[in-house]
């Protein structure tokens, strides 16, 4: 913390916890309360409980940030969280590193649809998001070909056979959840909507597109106005697909994700995508989203640090900076904001016994994000600290002023 | 534990009392704002709400709760002026008290939209009144007064 004093040292704290990974104390889980806190959620990566059904199922930190993450069993080197005079504290070699507090539930998650459909399997929720992911599953799996380090297919599956929780949702579900969610006052600034990526349709991702301006004709219902803060985290759309969403639905913000911002790495690691589209076509088609939904408005997210995944991937960190700084600085000079989450290499992705890179490279990363977005005066409002709280880049650009 | 005595928890708790919040940008530039809303809360910390998101306050708070640097707080009524420093300890954004306050500031104004409940822990509280500022210089520093003050 001391070389990179300019950083917020919670940016560091949050990188090397998701990095390291966690687990809690005893005494820590006992602080857990089922009827405040969230222990169970649905996610589309990672995990959505299952034997960890009591877990919390995040951190938040003092300055308001969250600690995406779950514990991990396997992890050689992770904090502890544990409850010391009262008080939840991350810690290290027994050594207190920082006050946490656990996700409070929203006050629409013990209820169910009309239709008997837990609301928390409807809607997950972040700090000030509304989380909806209609579609579980990935068609590039299908294919054997889903991207390396994601473990959509396995953890949906598993939260399909363990906890019953349907793969797809119902539009007269989310409409309902939506609405009863809205009734917390104060509770959410934002709605997100993501998905595996559905392959058929006349053109590639017309069933997808299709099954969004469903669900967010369904949730947009409970808004007075036609257009409400949204976004959803979809594959890269064609422009006509990319107008019909936006023409027929409440949607204000679009991200799709590059993942590896680097040709020759996309196409080893999201082998299907790049089948499918291609690098540069999916490039092509997040940067004709600006004309849309404008600079700003559109974002992409890159899986930080997979670039440096092995065999293929880089071997020096300088170098894989460097290239990832470039290309996301192609993307925010024609108004795209690249925003990363740390790599995880999770059970159940093909990834799963990868290393993932030291701190300083992520928060050399998270900076060089950050000041891109500050170099080209793009906003990040749409996926920042308080809405997503993935991204240790975005959560700097709080301390910066328009 | 709190320093905040029960009059100057009293003063924060008085909407007639003058409140007003002094911070500085990552440059040292200093900012002030007027909020007769500041308050304390049962654990004797004080409540600054903010409004608006994208304001000087709030991101020089972001930064002070980042780097631990100090804000201030001026409480004034009639003769009663008190300074308090002390370091924003958490920015609350969501949950149950986030909410309690949301409520709170839609009560006052229903077009009001909260950002953020900052909670302040004060670790220095100064006596502003003429009288103690005067005090302690005339303690400190005997010579430095007018002679015709002394003359019999």
């Amino acid at each position: 913390m001391d070389k990179y004093n300019d950083v917020s040292p919670f940016v560091i704290i949050k990188s090397d916890v998701t990095r390291r990974s966690f687990i809690y104390t005893d005494r820590a889980l006992g602080a857990l309360d089922k009827s405040k806190h969230q222990y169970q959620q649905r996610v589309l990566i990672g995990s959505n409980g299952g034997e960890n059904a009591a877990v919390p199922v995040s951190l938040l930190l003092r300055d308001g940030t969250s600690i995406i993450g779950t514990p991990s069993k396997t992890a050689k080197n992770p904090y502890v969280v544990d409850q010391i005079d009262g008080k939840l504290y991350l810690t290290d070699q027994g050594e207190i590193v920082e006050e946490v507090h656990y996700w409070y539930k929203p006050d629409y998650y013990d209820k169910f649809t009309s239709s008997g459909t837990p609301m928390w399997q409807v809607a997950s929720a972040r700090p000030q998001r509304l989380d909806i992911d209609p579609n579980s599953h990935c068609h590039f799996w299908n294919k054997g070909n889903g991207c390396k380090f994601c473990n959509i297919n396995a953890n949906s599956t598993q939260s399909e056979k363990e906890c019953n929780m349907s793969k797809q949702l119902t539009a007269q579900d989310v409409y309902e959840t939506v609405k009863e969610a809205l009734k917390q006052p104060g509770a959410f600034t934002n709605l997100k909507m993501s998905s595996g990526s559905i392959l058929s349709g006349a053109e590639i991702f017309d069933d997808e597109v299709d099954m969004y301006i469903e669900m967010l004709q369904a949730a947009g219902d409970n808004f007075k106005d036609k257009k409400f803060p949204s976004t959803i985290v979809a594959s890269a759309f064609s422009e006509k697909q990319l107008a019909r969403l936006y023409e027929n639905t409440g949607l204000m913000t679009y991200t799709s994700d590059i993942e590896i911002p680097n040709e020759a790495l996309f196409a080893w690691i999201c082998k299907g995508k790049h089948n499918e589209v291609g690098y540069a076509e999916w490039k092509r088609r997040i940067i004709r989203a600006v004309d849309i939904f404008g600079a700003g408005n559109v974002s992409s997210g890159i899986v930080g640090g997979c670039e440096m995944a092995q065999p293929h991937g880089f071997t020096n960190e300088d170098d894989a900076l460097k290239a990832v700084l470039e290309e996301a600085e192609d993307f925010a000079s024609q108004g795209v904001s690249v925003v990363h989450c740390v790599w995880v290499p999770m059970h159940g992705s093909a990834f799963h016994n990868q290393q993932n890179p030291s701190l300083e490279y992520y928060v050399r990363l998270a900076k060089g994000l950050s000041d891109l977005r500050k170099k080209y005066l793009l906003n990040v409002d749409m996926d920042n600290y308080r809405k997503c709280g993935n991204h240790p880049d975005t959560d700097l650009d709080r301390g910066n002023l328009d | 534990m709190s320093i905040l005595n029960e009059r100057i928890q009293a003063l924060l708790q008085d909407s007639g009392t003058a409140k007003v919040l002094a911070t500085v940008d990552k440059q040292g530039l200093p900012h002030i704002v007027s909020d007769p809303s500041i308050s304390v809360n049962n654990e004797g910390q004080i409540i600054y709400l903010e409004l608006i998101e994208t304001s000087q306050s709030n991101v020089n708070l972001v930064n002070s709760i980042w780097f631990k640097r100090k804000v201030a707080i001026h409480l004034s009524k009639g003769e009663e002026s008190y300074q308090i420093k002390g370091y924003p300890a958490y920015s609350v954004i969501c949950g149950p008290v986030f909410e309690h306050y949301y409520k709170l500031s839609l009560e006052r104004n229903p077009e009001f939209d909260l950002s953020t409940v900052w909670i302040i822990e004060a670790d220095e509280i100064t006596d502003d009144t003429y009288a103690a500022r005067k005090n302690k210089e005339r303690e400190k520093h005997p010579l430095i007064t007018h002679l015709d003050r002394l003359a019999k």
